[in-house]
């Protein structure tokens, strides 16, 4: 690194002629060729489609034929469709199932796992694995578990003559099977930023506690919480976006059944302009998830900019 | 190390794919539901050791690419129905030459233009409609054209256990089954089944399962003479005849007459294992079940199997909800050499269909129903009848695929009581007509 | 890691009981795997008579013989490879590029782009879809490698990363190698982009991964089965278990597709844990 940070120099042109009297901060032109091979395919790979997609939400528009202007037309009928309506409470539903699961169980498992033991290397390695799987897998590993007959949940529950519950098709567990294999899919990055956070706070600070005499309770809630309150709220909001926007599990789990109880608004939009050919209306309901995100993305904002003030 | 391993294994098996036979014949690309059954008939080309209707439509086309040098069918298996991935397919203009539809669902695709007309190709290679059953001919065409050459009418059938029949009491002197006549018949029986054998009466594949629950609706409306589709785009179904079925299979249901939490493959495998009296299933898996029952110590082999048509439960018209599977082609610019190759690939199906009807699917050409060879077949006595029963619904009818998602929805939330029926039935006719409404 | 030393009496008792609740909860993190690696060892028709028989003789490799000589899982396999290496390359070049540009010279609108750029994270990669799935048909992108990597190529996260990266750099270095009359790419080339490693190990791994585990776009743009990424060809044969060669053959897959990215994860797990935390800490 170092022999490298010098060879500009030794490397130099043999201009000279002119002095370095140029303000290298002026703003110039020629400084836009840095960004603009990035904001070409940022304009006409996201900002053309977006604006494309709003336009095509006021139309009446199917995959084989563009077609008529019909104003706000798609979003009401959006908004009159039980179905989507549905979509948009599972999916909150599902975020508030998950995204308390996955902080307190990473928090629990940061805590514990925060040592310099093998065991603890071990076991941080562990739970962090899955999160390098894909969807796909992570859906079939946990239908062989729910699945009836070969499951390994059945086939436990049969040890002891039992039926094992029926997470992928019982209309009150359905999603809390996907919520299961989600969070055994995700635990990994959460306990990982506590983790970080964790080994941020200065190693003193507990010195004084012990001296103190205070137990393990006392130093946990008044040191090791108020110290990763930032990284929790980060992880919490992370969290949020990631998990909004479910599809793979519940598509490959549940098709979104039974009778659309597991139906994410992704999964909504797929159905409709993919599979019913209703272009417009997919695209409608586009528009109101990227709004949801937008404001989740806007309270991320606001949160760690106060924070950040704070500090 | 090992990594170097996985990807030497990965790029060596790429080249392979590139490297596989491709001499100068015409390719043709075909895109088939049906499943995939590599491992077991990846290479057979003799049809008649194949069972099941994987099994048998992946040893024909080994058998038609063997039996034509200058001809290469390259297969695609997509997941039941396919449909998805055939509409993104034609929108981003990589259509298979030929595919899988169901005569119910040509109309969406014919009436986009984006499938070919059959009419002068079928007469080129001497294949003539009037040679189809009046069921697949009039599901293959639309607007007065083939779009579709048919390979089977199929319909829902009770695929019956008869050991457990016997022990429900259930049979007649001549070892016939004993079925219902009427609804409450179909409960007093069940009940009787449940109470002899300790065993649901029904088994059904009712875990996030749409098709199933349609068809045994759209039948049970046939049978009361209920026109729920006289407008093609408008649907009756929030009507007292409807209600009648919804609760009849929602009585079913909570009287535990039958399984609740299998899905598809769950449903085959627990009748299998003889977890209850009847299978509501298609004619595809007549072949295996027929094959399973032959084999010693299997369920079925104990004390039979035995398959019919739905019972007639109402007093209506002696109906049953069918459709039919076609091969299909894509409009697309073509050579005379690709035409004639997909003509041959054509002309194959209709001369092979009686090995296709093996799987138990009724042929769909009136000389195979009518040969002595169709009629040895297995069971066949007790489901030909289905050839008269079989109906449609009206072919102008689009969105079949899409229907049926919400018809299926709306129906297993009012089985599972989820929802109450009549508001189910409301909301199922509501979303039907919107749909329709919007296309 | 660092573990407070602090050293209070019960510590021993209260230790066992978190340990065997840990324990408990790696157990369900393993129990699946293992569940499906016992059923890939299994003959079809002795699971669907018993389930129970994972635990019991005979085993047999046959699932996997026929893995490997009828499953396309080695082609979805390389398809996903080139998808997230063409993604990752191209990321990095355009990220590190733009960052630079962004954290370090001037020109007109810079502020403006800058914050535009940032509205793209807020941009969900589902509320484009039917319009990019709409374009990319005329286009005829469809089923191809770059129909596949560009998309990626508009995620604003890289570039947001970069810049902040580049940002923390002390201006001394490039000052010093620009009043050189060092142009500017050299000294975003020789000086600062050595500089950067770390955070473009952060970022790679990142958009690998990302790349890897995507499901939605290729659903929708791969129809075509030499063009499945791993992920659209495993679900392929997932959902419907009777039109599959069977349990213990899909596991047998799942085997396959899975083993690739463990090994890759268990090799470079020291990069991707500091990669992980350092996104943490900024």
């Amino acid at each position: 690194m170092d022999d490298r940070r010098a060879t500009p120099r030794t490397a130099l042109p043999a201009a000279g002629a002119r002095t370095a009297s140029v303000d290298i901060y002026a703003p110039q032109w020629r400084n836009f060729i840095f960004v603009a091979p990035f904001l070409f395919f940022f304009t006409t790979l996201l900002l053309v489609p977006l604006f494309w997609g709003m336009w095509l939400s006021f139309h009446k528009a199917d995959t084989f034929s563009s077609g008529n202007f019909v104003g706000f037309g798609n979003y009401i009928r959006l908004f009159h469709d039980k179905v989507f309506l549905q979509s948009v409470w599972n999916t909150f539903y599902f975020v508030l199932l998950t995204v308390p699961t996955l902080a307190l169980i990473g928090l629990f498992l940061a805590l514990c796992l925060n040592r310099r033991t093998r065991t603890a290397a071990v076991l941080r390695t562990l739970f962090f694995s899955s999160s390098v799987l894909s969807v796909t897998i992570v859906t079939l590993i946990w239908r062989i578990v729910f699945i009836p007959n070969v499951g390994l949940l059945s086939t436990i529950y049969g040890w002891f003559g039992a039926t094992a519950p029926a997470f992928i098709s019982d209309p009150s567990l359905a999603m809390i099977g996907i919520a299961i294999a989600t969070v055994w899919w995700c635990i990994g990055l959460p306990m990982m930023l506590f983790l970080s956070a964790l080994q941020q706070i200065p190693q003193d600070i507990y010195e004084a506690a012990a001296l103190d005499n205070a137990n393990r309770w006392q130093t946990l809630r008044s040191i090791t919480l108020p110290s990763i309150k930032r990284t929790f709220v980060l992880v919490v909001i992370v969290q949020i976006v990631l998990q909004f926007q479910l599809f793979g599990q519940a598509w490959l789990m549940t098709r979104g059944g039974p009778n659309n109880l597991t139906k994410p608004i992704v999964l909504y939009i797929y159905d409709t302009a993919f599979r019913r050919w209703d272009l417009g209306m997919g695209a409608a309901a586009s528009e109101v998830l990227f709004v949801l995100i937008l404001m989740a993305a806007m309270a991320q904002y606001l949160v760690t900019r106060n924070k950040a003030g704070q500090a | 190390m090992k990594m170097k391993k996985v990807l030497f294994a990965a790029v060596s098996a790429g080249v392979l794919m590139l490297a596989s036979p491709s001499l100068a014949a015409t390719e043709l690309t075909v895109q088939r539901f049906f499943g995939a059954c590599d491992a077991d008939f990846g290479t057979n080309t003799d049809v008649a050791k194949a069972v099941g209707e994987c099994g048998i439509i992946t040893s024909l086309i080994n058998k038609f690419n063997a039996d034509n040098p200058d001809v290469h069918v390259s297969v695609s298996t997509v997941e039941w129905p396919g449909y998805d991935q055939l509409t993104a397919q034609f929108a981003s203009g990589e259509a298979p030459d030929i595919v899988t539809i169901h005569e119910s669902a040509l109309s969406d695709y014919q009436s986009k233009g984006l499938l070919m007309p059959l009419d002068d190709l079928l007469k080129s290679v001497g294949v003539t409609p009037d040679s189809f059953t009046d069921a697949a001919r009039n599901g293959a065409t639309k607007d007065g054209k083939i779009y579709g050459l048919p390979i089977d009418s199929w319909t829902m059938l009770y695929h019956i256990n008869m050991d457990l029949f016997k022990q429900a009491g259930l049979v007649n002197a001549d070892g016939t089954p004993i079925l219902p006549t009427s609804p409450e018949e179909l409960l007093a029986q069940a009940e009787q089944f449940k109470q002899k054998t300790g065993k649901p009466y029904f088994v059904q594949n009712l875990a996030n399962e749409t098709a199933l629950y349609t068809r045994n609706l759209y039948t049970y409306l046939f049978q009361q003479n209920s026109d729920f589709f006289a407008d093609p785009k408008h649907v009756k179904l929030n009507t007292p005849e409807a209600k009648k079925v919804v609760e009849m299979y929602k009585a079913i249901f909570d009287k535990d007459y039958t399984t609740k939490d299998l899905d598809y493959g769950g449903a085959i495998n627990a009748f299998l294992a003889g977890g209850g009296g009847v299978q509501l299933n298609g004619t595809w898996v007549v072949g295996d079940n027929n094959a399973q029952s032959e084999t010693k110590g299997t369920a079925l082999n104990k004390g039979g199997y035995a398959v019919y048509p739905y019972p007639q439960l109402f007093a209506g018209a002696h109906a049953q909800y069918a459709d039919g599977h076609t091969w299909a082609v894509s409009q697309k610019d073509r050579t005379p050499e690709q035409t004639a190759a997909i003509g041959k690939f054509l002309k194959f199906f209709a001369d092979h269909d009686f090995d296709w009807s093996r799987t138990g699917h009724l042929p769909a050409y009136k000389a195979i129903i009518a040969s002595d060879a169709f009629k040895a077949l297995p069971h066949r006595n007790t489901i030909a009848a289905v050839a008269d029963l079989g109906r449609p619904l009206p072919s102008a009818v689009q969105r079949q695929f899409a229907i049926q998602d919400i018809v299926g929805e709306e129906m297993s939330a009012a089985i599972t009581g989820q929802k109450d029926v009549d508001a189910a039935l409301a909301d199922m006719e509501s979303r039907v007509n919107e749909l329709l409404a919007n296309i | 890691m660092r573990a407070p030393t602090i050293s209070i009496k019960g510590r021993a008792f209260g230790d066992r009981v978190l340990l065997a609740l840990v324990i408990l909860l790696s157990l369900v993190m393993v129990a699946p795997v293992l569940w499906v690696i016992g059923l890939s060892l299994k003959e079809n028709a002795e699971l669907m008579a018993n389930p129970n028989s994972v635990f019991q003789a005979p085993y047999t490799l046959k699932n996997y013989i026929n893995t490997i000589g009828t499953s396309s899982v080695f082609v979805w396999v390389r398809n996903s490879i080139i998808v997230s290496g063409g993604l990752t390359l191209g990321t990095l070049i355009l990220s590190s590029l733009a960052g630079y540009g962004f954290a370090r010279l001037n020109f007109p609108g810079r502020n403006v782009l800058f914050v535009i750029v940032l509205f793209g994270l807020a941009v969900p990669e589902q509320a484009v879809l039917v319009a990019r799935h709409q374009i990319f048909s005329m286009l005829n992108f469809h089923n191809t490698y770059h129909g596949l990597i560009l998309p990626g190529l508009s995620a604003s996260f890289g570039v947001f990363l970069m810049t902040q990266y580049f940002k923390a750099i002390p201006k001394e270095l490039d000052e010093a190698a620009m009043l050189d009359n060092a142009s500017r790419f050299r000294t975003f080339w020789k000086v600062l982009l050595p500089l950067t490693v770390p955070a473009q190990a952060t970022l790679g791994i990142f958009t690998f991964l990302g790349a890897w585990n995507d499901y939605l776009w290729p659903l929708i743009s791969a129809t075509k089965k030499d063009m499945y990424t791993l992920t659209v060809g495993m679900a392929s044969t997932q959902t419907n278990f009777a039109q599959s060669e069977g349990i213990g053959f899909l596991m047998a897959q799942a085997v396959f597709a899975g083993a690739p990215i463990l090994i890759v994860y268990l090799f470079f797990q020291k990069y991707i844990v500091t990669a992980v935390s350092g996104a943490a800490v900024r």
